[in-house]
C-alpha cells in the first residue's frame, strides 16, 4: 500500500556517509574535468568562499545550513517513523506565509512576544500544509510520497499568488510583501556578521530530536513504527496511527519553522523563488546523515557550505553553479550505491529487508546502538 | 501395468534451513484419474507440488514422467513436459486483463516479438466453449471474484493442453457451489485422459471426487491407496497418525491427564461470535494449558489477536489481565523487527513496564535503556539464545534463536496469561522441544502460575501439552469432550467439524 521507492541497508552510517561522499567527490571532479574545468582549482574556490573566512563560514556557509538544518530534521524525524515526507518543500512556503503575516499582521508587538509568534505561526503553516496527506495516509491509507509532492506545487503556488495578491507589498509593484518590522526578525548573533538566531534555533532542536530518540518512549515508539509498523501493532502493542500522527505534525511543523526562520533571519520578506528547493536538498541532508539529528547539522553545514562556496566558485572558476545541485544528486545517487554495495555483502535474510523497508535506512535503531550502554 | 504412470516422484525429501519439509514423499498419478493428495497442515503437500511444478527444486528424489526418467527443472520445464499448475495464491496480475494473464509465460508459435492477443483470444475462446469456463476475457482480473479468478488460473493452466494438471487447494477459496461446478470440469478433464492431483484438507469434500489418495504426514508418505479400499476414518488416522506415537518432534515430557484442570482464578475471558459453539465464555484459569486446535485458515489469527487485546473484532467482548505475552505466529514479520537490536526488541514489548521507564512529571517519559540491557542479557542466557550480540540487528540470528528472543521476552511479560499461535512453527527438533518445556514449566512454576493458550494447527503439540482442547472451524470453538481426547476424534473435528468423517 505504501509506495517505498527504493530500499537499501547500510551498515555503519559513518562509514557509507563517508565513502558516499569520496565517491561524490571523484565523479564532481570527473564532470569538471571532462567540462574542462580545472577541479582543483574549481574545489579551491569552493572551499574558499565557504569556509576560507570566518565572515564566508559565519555569513554565507551557516546561513545557507539554517533551513537544511530545519528541513532536513523534518525530513529525518518523518522517515525515521517510516512517514515519507516528500513535501518538506511546501511546507517550508507554508510557514513562510504565515511567518510574513504573523510578522505585519501584530507588527506593533514588542519583539519578546513577536518573534516566537512568527516562529509559531511558521510551524503551525507547515502543520497545516501537512494535514492533508497525514489525514490521506492514515485514514485512508493513500501513499504520503505522492501527496506529499502535490501539495510542495500548491504551497509554492500559494506564496506566488500571496506575494501578487493579499500580502503584496503597499505600492503593488515588485511580486513580494512587504519587510516585516524589525521586531519580528531574529536577532543576529555576531555584530557585523549575517547569522541570526536561526542556528542556535536549529542546534537546539537537533539536540532536542537526538534526546527525543536516545531516551525517550516516545522516540522509541517512532523507531519501532519506522523499522515496522507490524511489529510496533503486534509484538509492541503499540497504537501506530497515534505515532504517525504525531510523526506527520512534527516533521510539517519543522519543515515550516524553517520558512519562517528564512523570513524573519534573512529576507524580511517574501518572494518567490525564496527556497531555492531546501525542502528537497533535504531529502540528501537526512540521508546522508543516516537520519541522526546531530549527523543531520553536519550534513546541513556541509550542503550549506556547497551553496554558499557556489557563488564564488562560479565568480573566480567560471563553473555555473547549477552544477552544485548536480553535485546534491550525486550524493544521493552515491549513498545509495554504497547501500547497495553494502548490502549485497552483508546480505540478511530478505525479509528484514523487506520489513524495514525505507529510502535509504539506517534508520530503526542500529545506528544509535553503540549509545545503551 | 501395461502403461506407464502420468508421473512418479520417488523418494523425494526438500529442507528449508533446518527444517525439513519433506523427507522421504513419493507420489504416483495415472493417467485418467483425479489423485487426492492429503495431509494435515505442513505435512509437505504444497511442497511437493511446488516441486512437481517446477516452482521448487528438491534436495534429493527421482522424477518420471510417462515412464521415463526426468530432471526436475523450472516451471517452463514442467510446462513443456506437460505439466500445468494451479495455485493456491493465484499467480495473477491484478491490473492485468484476463488476456493479458494468460500471454503471460504463454509462447506463441507466430512470433517471438508481438503480444500473442489474437491468438490467444481464439485458444481461449475455443477452451471455455469445451470446459465451460466461463470468465469474460477483456475484464482486468482485480475486478473478479476469487471464484472467477481461478477459472483464469484453470485457463490458463489449460492453454498448454497438459496431460497432467496440478491444483493446491482449490476449493479453500470457493463456495460450496462453486465447489461443485469446479468437481464437474475436473470430471470432464479426467475424461479427456489427463491425471488431475487434487490438493485438499476439508476431507470429506473431496472423497466423493477422486479415484486414489496420497496421504503425506510430516513429509512423508504414509499412505496410497484407491478410494475404494480406505474409509474416512482410516484416511483421518493416516493424516493425524495413530495413537500416542513417539514422534520427534513432540518431546517425551509428563502427559497432562485430559480434563483434569488445575484450580485457578480465571484470567481471561472471552465471549461472543467464536464462542456460539459453547456453553458459555471461553475462560482461561491460571495454571492451566488450552489448546485451541484447527485447520490453518479456520479463524485462528484474529482469535490470537482477540486474546491477545490487539484488536477488538465486533461482537466480541474479552476480559483481560493486566501481564499478557504474546507470540504471534509469524514472528519475522510481526514478532520482531529484524533491523533493531536484540535490546530494543526486548523494549518493544517491556516499554510499558514501569520498571523500565523513569517518569518525571511535566516531562516525557524516559527509557532506561541499562536496566533494558541488563534484562536482555539475563533473558538471553537463560533462554540460550546465541547470536553475535545484544547490539546487533536480530535479523542476523537463525530462525530458532529468533523464535527463543521471542518466547523469552513474551514469557517474561506473561505473568498472568501467554497467548501463543503456533509457536513451533518451523523449529528444529531441539527448538521445538525447548519451546514446549517453557511454555510447560511457565504453566506449572510459581504461587500464581499464568493460565496459557495455545493456538497450533500441530495436533500432536496440543495433544501434549494442553489440559482442555478445543476445535476451531470456521472461527467458532467447540470443546473436545474429555473421553474424546484421541487424534481421530480431534482430527475429524478440525479437518470437517462434523464429528463422523
Amino acid at each position: 500500500m505504501r509506495a517505498r521507492p527504493f530500499i537499501a541497508i547500510m551498515g555503519n552510517p559513518w562509514v557509507s556517509g563517508a565513502t558516499a561522499l569520496a565517491l561524490t567527490g571523484l565523479v564532481a571532479a570527473a564532470s569538471l574535468w571532462l567540462g574542462g574545468f580545472d577541479p582543483l582549482a574549481a574545489f579551491a574556490s569552493l572551499v574558499r568562499g565557504s569556509l576560507g573566512s570566518p565572515g564566508a563560514f559565519l555569513s554565507i556557509t551557516l546561513v545557507r545550513a539554517v533551513p537544511l538544518i530545519l528541513t532536513g530534521l523534518a525530513v529525518g524525524v518523518a522517515f525515521r517513523a517510516g512517514v515519507w515526507n516528500i513535501g518538506a518543500e511546501g511546507q517550508l512556503y507554508a510557514g513562510a506565509v504565515a511567518a510574513v503575516w504573523a510578522g505585519l499582521h501584530f507588527g506593533t508587538l514588542p519583539a519578546a512576544l513577536l518573534v516566537p509568534l512568527v516562529l509559531c505561526a511558521s510551524a503551525l503553516g507547515g502543520v497545516i500544509w501537512i494535514l492533508v496527506p497525514a489525514f490521506l495516509r492514515i485514514r485512508m491509507g493513500v501513499g504520503e510520497v505522492i501527496t506529499t509532492i502535490l501539495m510542495n506545487f500548491l504551497g509554492i503556488h500559494l506564496a506566488a499568488w500571496m506575494v501578487r495578491g493579499p500580502l503584496q507589498e503597499p505600492r503593488g509593484i515588485f511580486p513580494q510583501t512587504e519587510s516585516i518590522p524589525l521586531s519580528a526578525q531574529l536577532p543576529v548573533l555576531f555584530p557585523g556578521t549575517r547569522l541570526h538566531l536561526g542556528f542556535p534555533l536549529a542546534m537546539g532542536l537537533a539536540v532536542l530530536a537526538w534526546g527525543f530518540y536516545r531516551w525517550t518512549v516516545a522516540g522509541f515508539r517512532a523507531s519501532a513504527v519506522g523499522a515496522s509498523e507490524e511489529v510496533a501493532r503486534v509484538a509492541g502493542a503499540m497504537d501506530v496511527n497515534r505515532v504517525l500522527t504525531g510523526t506527520f505534525l512534527a516533521s510539517g511543523a519543522l519543515a515550516g519553522l524553517a520558512g519562517g526562520v528564512e523570513v524573519a533571519g534573512v529576507t524580511f520578506a517574501l518572494y518567490e523563488g525564496l527556497s531555492p528547493g531546501w525542502g528537497y536538498t533535504a531529502i540528501a541532508v537526512a540521508l546522508l546523515a543516516g537520519l541522526h539529528p546531530l549527523g543531520i547539522v553536519g550534513a546541513g553545514v556541509l550542503f550549506g557550505a556547497l551553496e554558499g562556496g557556489a557563488g564564488a566558485m562560479q565568480r573566480n572558476a567560471g563553473i555555473p553553479s547549477a552544477w552544485v545541485s548536480a553535485v546534491e544528486a550525486m550524493v544521493i545517487l552515491s549513498l545509495l550505491a554504497v547501500g547497495v554495495a553494502s548490502r549485497s555483502r552483508t546480505a540478511g535474510p530478505p525479509t528484514t529487508a523487506n520489513e524495514s523497508g525505507g529510502i535509504v535506512a539506517g534508520t530503526g535503531g542500529s545506528d544509535e546502538d553503540p549509545g545503551h550502554a | 501395468m501395461t502403461t506407464p504412470p502420468a508421473a512418479r516422484l520417488g523418494n523425494i525429501t526438500k529442507s528449508f534451513g533446518r527444517f525439513p519439509a519433506l523427507s522421504g514423499a513419493s507420489l504416483e498419478v495415472r493417467s485418467g484419474e483425479i489423485h487426492g493428495l492429503l495431509g494435515e497442515n505442513g505435512a509437505g503437500k504444497s511442497t511437493l507440488l511446488s516441486i512437481f511444478g517446477g516452482r521448487l527444486r528438491p534436495d534429493a528424489g527421482s522424477l518420471e514422467i510417462r515412464g521415463t526418467r526426468t530432471e526436475f527443472g523450472t516451471p517452463g520445464d514442467a510446462a513443456a513436459q506437460g505439466i500445468g499448475m494451479v495455485h493456491q495464491h493465484f499467480a495473477l496480475v491484478p491490473a492485468f486483463t484476463v488476456l493479458e494473464n494468460l500471454a503471460l509465460g504463454y509462447r506463441s508459435s507466430r512470433s517471438r516479438w508481438t503480444l500473442p492477443i489474437p491468438d490467444l483470444r481464439d485458444r481461449a475462446a475455443r477452451l471455455q466453449a469445451e470446459t465451460g469456463l466461463r470468465v469474460p476475457l477483456e475484464a482486468s482480473v482485480e475486478r473478479l471474484g476469487v471464484g472467477d479468478r481461478q477459472r483464469v488460473e484453470i485457463l490458463k493452466a489449460l492453454l498448454i493442453d497438459p496431460s497432467i494438471i496440478l491444483l493446491d487447494e482449490p476449493t479453500a477459496v470457493l463456495a460450496p457451489s462453486e465447489v461443485d461446478t469446479l468437481f464437474g470440469l475436473l470430471d470432464r478433464l479426467r475424461a479427456q485422459g489427463r491425471a488431475i492431483v487434487l490438493v485438499a484438507h476439508k476431507l470429506d469434500e473431496i472423497l466423493g471426487v477422486v479415484d486414489r489418495v496420497t496421504v503425506l504426514r510430516r513429509g512423508r508418505t504414509v499412505l496410497t491407496a484407491g478410494r475404494d479400499e480406505v474409509d474416512g476414518p482410516a484416511l483421518v488416522r493416516a493424516m493425524v497418525g495413530e495413537g500416542p506415537v513417539a514422534d520427534p518432534a513432540v518431546p517425551d515430557i509428563p502427559r497432562p491427564r485430559g480434563g483434569r484442570v488445575p484450580p485457578g482464578e480465571v484470567v481471561v475471558s472471552l465471549e461472543g461470535a467464536p464462542t456460539s459453539g459453547l456453553n458459555g465464555p471461553l475462560e482461561i484459569r491460571r495454571g492451566e494449558i488450552v489448546g485451541i486446535a484447527g485447520i490453518e485458515g479456520n479463524g485462528q489469527g484474529s482469535l490470537a489477536m482477540a486474546l491477545a487485546g490487539r484488536s477488538r473484532p465486533p461482537g466480541t467482548r474479552v476480559r483481560l489481565p493486566a501481564h499478557l505475552g504474546f507470540i504471534p505466529q509469524d514472528r519475522t514479520r510481526s514478532g520482531l523487527a529484524g533491523s533493531m537490536s536484540l535490546v530494543e526488541n526486548l523494549a518493544l514489548a517491556l516499554h510499558r513496564d514501569p520498571a523500565y521507564r523513569t517518569s518525571r512529571p511535566g516531562l516525557p517519559s524516559l527509557l532506561r535503556w541499562s536496566a533494558l540491557r541488563e534484562r536482555a542479557g539475563e533473558l538471553m542466557e537463560r533462554y540460550g539464545v546465541s547470536g553475535p550480540g545484544l547490539d546487533a540487528p536480530v535479523a542476523a540470528l537463525s530462525g530458532g534463536n529468533q523464535q527463543r528472543v521471542v518466547v523469552a521476552r513474551e514469557m517474561a511479560l506473561a505473568r498472568d496469561v501467554l497467548v501463543a499461535e503456533n509457536p513451533t512453527r518451523g523449529l528444529d527438533v531441539a527448538s521445538t522441544t525447548f519451546v514446549h518445556q517453557q511454555i510447560q514449566s511457565l504453566s506449572s512454576t510459581g504461587d500464581r502460575p499464568p493460565g496459557v493458550v495455545l493456538i497450533s494447527t500441530d495436533l500432536d503439540e496440543i495433544m501434549a501439552l494442553a489440559h482442555r482442547i478445543f476445535t476451531i472451524v470456521r472461527g467458532s470453538l467447540r470443546e473436545v469432550p474429555r473421553d474424546a481426547r484421541s487424534r481421530e476424534e480431534i482430527g475429524g473435528l478440525m479437518l470437517s467439524g462434523v464429528e463422523a468423517v
